[in-house]
């Protein structure tokens, strides 16, 4: 039993959002695009397990039941994320998310 | 201000500069090894949280698996692999998005109760029961995309398609 102050944690989870979110929309490298979208995921599972703690009832439970779920689908799409970037090489020569634009036309 | 508040303020700290430092350097090594300190650093928020399970997962899958998964991908996709990336032109537009979603997000906090509150810790036994029961349906709905993904990515990589 520990008290914090409650704003920080969801503070840290909204800044760590927001750079995550910067980097989606400003990275162009499918690797740096993955890492963005962890940094994005990671702020998710801050603030399911910030408030499992928060509500101290059983019902809490599911909020880090949830955080391990979520662990597990982000490992996930890491995993299915580099089979892409590998084929993505193979096919352009390039993991530059721009340069992909088979289905454009 | 206790050592608890005290820890928080500086893994915080960390945490923000870590996840800054990756997306920002241009070599993409550097950007792995400052990821890996700010799975590791998170991992030390959920201890804090006295979330230990999660803490041990977080080292074990991020810190762990994640990291390596990505150094191998950066290992096999370019020929030198300290080579640097073009560098990122900070746009106005992306850079007000992001700063909008954090004010929107941190504007909605006033809704919350402020000042500190008690943190409530779990048996590791007890979050074992719920996932296996009310929330086992979840946990089933991860081992099927876990599967799918698996038998998505071997599909990706194999050689000799066209």
């Amino acid at each position: 039993m520990t008290a914090l102050p409650s704003g920080g944690f969801l503070l840290l989870s909204s800044a760590l959002l927001g750079i995550g979110l910067f980097g989606i929309l400003t990275r162009r490298n499918f690797i740096l695009l993955l890492i963005a979208i962890e940094v994005a995921m990671n702020a998710a599972i801050l603030n399911f397990v910030y408030f499992a703690a928060y509500d101290g009832t059983t019902g809490g439970l599911g909020g880090q039941a949830a955080a391990v779920v979520i662990v597990g689908l982000a490992a996930t799409e890491v995993a299915v994320g580099l089979a892409i970037v590998l084929a993505l090489n193979r096919l352009k020569g390039s993991i530059n998310v721009a340069e992909a634009t088979t289905l454009r036309n | 201000m206790n050592l608890e508040t005290v820890a928080l303020v500086v893994l915080g700290l960390i945490a923000l500069v870590t996840a800054a430092l990756a997306l920002l350097v241009r070599e993409l090594v550097h950007t792995i090894l400052w990821i890996a300190v700010f799975f590791v650093t998170l991992a030390a928020i959920y201890f804090l949280l006295e979330a230990p399970f999660l803490g041990v997962l977080q080292l074990g899958v991020y810190a762990g698996a994640v990291t390596i998964l990505l150094l191998f991908g950066v290992m096999v996709t370019r020929k030198r692999i300290f080579s640097r990336e073009a560098a990122i032109g900070i746009g106005p537009l992306p850079l007000a998005t992001a700063l909008v979603v954090v004010v929107l997000l941190t504007y909605s906090l006033g809704e919350l109760p402020q000042g500190p509150t008690t943190l409530h810790s779990y048996a590791v036994q007890d979050l074992s029961l719920q996932l296996f029961g009310p929330d086992g349906p979840w946990l089933l709905l991860l081992g099927l995309t876990m599967m799918s993904a698996l038998a998505g990515a071997i599909y990706l990589v194999r050689e000799g398609r066209e």
